[in-house]
């Protein structure tokens, strides 16, 4: 070996020009991002975004958990986003394979990975700051629309780190089959990968599934945002995943000879190695989930703060003399509430155990009704009318009409004045039920298509003997039951009231048959 | 010495595209000549730290590309035109350079002067912000060679960079590579005798793989006189004899 004669053009490798390294790096980012691909193709999915996440949110009623049900629970921003993504990240990662640049940039100082790095840090920042953007828009449209409630950001951060793990994987594709078919393979394969995960989703309701960015089930509860926070624990495992494994595939591209030194190969083993750990813990935790009222609780990570209730002022209105109170979230549906309630409040009025008021009580998740309406309660002294109207029991939510809305609601509390609790009842209180919703307007003839509607939690069905289905024939207001009921409904007003001060008690209690109605 | 071989070879399955090279260089412009599939671009690739010998010796700049470290330092100061100059259409001229300046470790404080200086050099500044798709081939290639001098490199190697220049570009090439030899090593593998004869002080001949000719234009020009070999110059004369000799 001979020793160098001439001084060298640049000095050796010092501490300064490490220090310099992160300047250069901004450099070269900023070239890659003045020359990135992902910009052409953000139009495309600025289409895509608008007519498949936003539109189809548009015309659910304007709270948060409602209108971020379909494109963030359900994952259909990262939908958008993700095959896209995927596809111009594989096409930014064959570059060099494309290009032939993969000598003069293999023969360069810097390792080839870090490059490579710099390539696709520029391609996930286009693609992240999209989603973002995209995502800030929707909510500033939701804000121009008065949409109530705390938007859901752990699953905004959830779809960020679905389109950076898209745009990894897209990258290592490119970086690993340097071909111009390395991007369209690459966004078939996100697009697959999105359709399966969506079709699994669909299904499964606990296990590693739940994992899933596109499962929805236990995510976003009736009340969250508004009476309840949106509980982190399950974002949180997906974030592990997802960033595991967007860190697991930027790793891989850092394995082969050319990518850098034998040092340099080893920390991309280890990161790869630490990406896929990161996503089997997110795995491993969400198969310990379970499903608690207010969504899904992974016990390593529940912080017990989340299950506090979230404090309000209410906004209240009157009902038949008596204060209607709702979440500010809810205050569009005041009056449709009080308007429902009315009839009914006016009905009992004066008998035992008459709601005094009715305040609004976190509606939670059922696994027998899903995330239909919940049952009313009554409950203290004085008596008082909890309200669980939760986002799937306001107007709108599944289509309903404001008669429906109302029937529904004064079915609810009638249910509740009589006692039924969460299940059909017994004869008698089915009987006297049926005859308070009479006289609160709901006529015998439409109680039993009212109680098929959609929504209503599973009790309401088979209480007349109804079958369940939706507006499909539903059986006719006949019956021992619906006898017993016009008998009681029929009797002056004065004697009603008599006979139900009387009774009321054992009625309640379920003492009561059906031949004891008068 | 900047360039010691030692015993090189690189083979490709059961094709030995460098056969056994020995030879050094220190300062100056060195021509590397020979027909297709001489092995030229090989030995280059083997120069430029990008493909790894086979076996035999390679010291570049004192030191063994084989490790990390050294690599790293050699490729600081090296600069390498490939034969087949890939590039990114939608970088401007001046971006390309800065790329590649900028991955070759240059300190970031002094890489705008340099890209300036190189495309200059060039003569490309009045194309500095022309992106590379709308550039010709010869303009390319211009690109391609201001990429590969940005850094001042101790170490060049040009892989035909004559190609697609025109005569007058090819003169002020020349110059510019006489320059840049006083200083560093430069080698040139080159089809065009008349490259070697214009600017370089010292000049190889390689055929299948081997180094068949070693020494100056004016010992290859002698080589042919009197020969009869083929030629239209007194190089391409030396060329063809030197060739027939080995063969």
């Amino acid at each position: 070996m001979t020793a160098v004669t001439e001084a060298p053009a640049w000095p050796a490798r010092t501490g300064a020009s490490r220090a310099a390294a992160p300047l250069s790096l901004l450099r070269l980012l900023r070239i890659e991002l003045r020359r990135n691909s992902m910009p052409w193709l953000l139009p495309l999915i600025a289409v895509l975004f608008w007519f498949d996440s936003y539109r189809p949110s548009a015309s659910v009623p304007p709270l948060y958990v409602l209108r971020t049900f379909w494109n963030l629970g359900q994952g259909h921003t990262i939908i958008d986003f993700g095959p896209f993504v995927a596809g111009v990240a594989a096409w930014m990662g064959s570059r060099d394979g494309r290009r032939r640049t993969a000598d003069l940039v293999t023969g360069t100082a810097w390792p080839r990975w870090t490059a490579q790095l710099a390539t696709w840090a520029a391609t996930a920042i286009w693609a992240v700051g999209a989603y973002l953007v995209f995502v800030g828009v929707m909510f500033a449209v939701y804000a121009t629309e008065h949409v109530q409630g705390q938007p859901p950001w752990w699953w905004v951060a959830v779809g960020a780190a679905a389109v950076a793990a898209f745009s990894a994987a897209g990258f290592a594709v490119g970086a690993y089959w340097p071909s111009r078919f390395a991007a369209p393979l690459a966004a078939f394969g996100g697009f697959l990968a999105m359709v399966m995960s969506s079709q699994t989703g669909f299904h499964d309701t606990s296990g590693w599934a739940l994992i899933l960015p596109t499962n929805s089930n236990g995510n976003l509860q009736p009340d969250s945002g508004m009476l309840y926070p949106y509980l982190p624990d399950l974002p949180i495992a997906r974030v592990m995943l997802l960033a595991g494994l967007a860190i697991a595939f930027l790793g891989l591209t850092g394995l082969p000879r050319a990518a850098g030194g034998l040092r340099l190969r080893q920390i991309a083993a280890a990161v790869t190695v630490t990406g896929m750990a990161a996503a089997g813990t997110g795995i491993g935790l969400v198969t310990t989930a379970r499903l608690s009222p207010h969504g899904i609780v992974i016990p390593a990570l529940h912080d017990a703060a989340s299950d506090r209730l979230s404090s309000y002022t209410p906004v209240c209105g009157q009902a038949a003399g008596r204060p209607v109170c709702v979440n500010p979230a809810y205050r569009s549906d005041l009056a449709d509430v009080t308007t429902a309630l009315a009839p009914l409040l006016a009905e009992v009025s004066g008998l035992p155990g008459a709601p005094v008021r009715a305040e609004q009580i976190p509606a939670v998740y059922d696994s027998a009704d899903g995330q239909a309406g919940q049952a009313m309660t009554i409950t203290g002294q004085p008596p008082v009318l909890g309200l669980p109207l939760g986002a799937l029991g306001v107007r709108g939510a599944f289509g309903w009409t404001s008669a429906e809305v109302d029937g529904q609601l004064r079915l609810l509390a009638a249910h509740a004045f009589v006692g039924g609790g969460a299940g059909t009842g017994t004869l008698a209180q089915q009987a006297v039920e049926a005859a308070l919703l009479e006289g609160a307007g709901v006529p015998f003839a439409s109680q039993p298509s009212l109680r098929t509607t959609v929504g209503l939690p599973s009790w309401a069905r088979p209480a007349t003997g109804n079958t369940g289905g939706h507006r499909h024939g539903p059986p006719a207001a006949a019956g021992p039951v619906y006898a017993a009921a016009r008998r009681l409904a029929a009797l002056p007003a004065a004697s009603r009231g008599a006979w139900l001060t009387t009774h009321l008690a054992a009625l309640r209690a379920g003492q009561l048959t059906l031949a004891q109605l008068p | 010495m900047n360039i010691e071989l030692d015993d090189l070879t690189r083979r490709f399955g059961k094709t030995y595209a460098v056969a056994g090279v020995t030879m050094e260089a220190g300062p100056g412009v060195f021509g590397l000549l020979g027909p297709n599939g001489a092995g030229k671009t090989s030995l280059l690739r083997m120069m430029a730290t990008v493909l790894p010998p086979t076996s035999g010796r390679l010291q570049l700049l004192g030191r063994d590309p084989g490790s990390y470290g050294p690599r790293r330092e050699i490729r600081r100061r090296l600069g390498y035109l490939p034969q087949n100059l890939g590039y990114y259409p939608g970088f401007t001229v001046v971006e390309f350079v800065e790329y590649f300046a900028l991955l070759k470790d240059m300190p970031p404080g002094q890489v705008p002067r340099a890209v300036a200086r190189a495309v200059e050099q060039v003569g490309l500044g009045d194309k500095a912000r022309a992106k590379l798709r709308t550039l010709s081939g010869g303009m390319l290639r211009r690109a391609g060679i201001a990429q590969a001098i940005v850094n001042d490199p101790e170490l060049l190697l040009l892989d035909e960079p004559t190609a697609g220049l025109d005569p007058e570009q090819r003169v002020s090439f020349r110059a510019m590579l006489r320059g840049l030899g006083e200083h560093a090593t430069v080698v040139v593998s080159t089809h065009l005798v008349e490259d070697v004869g214009a600017a370089c002080s010292q000049v190889s001949l390689m055929d299948a793989g081997k180094i068949v000719f070693h020494g100056t234009p004016a010992e290859l020009v002698a080589r042919g006189e009197g020969s009869g070999a083929a030629g239209d110059a007194p190089l391409e004369r030396g060329y063809s004899a030197a060739l027939a000799a080995a063969r």
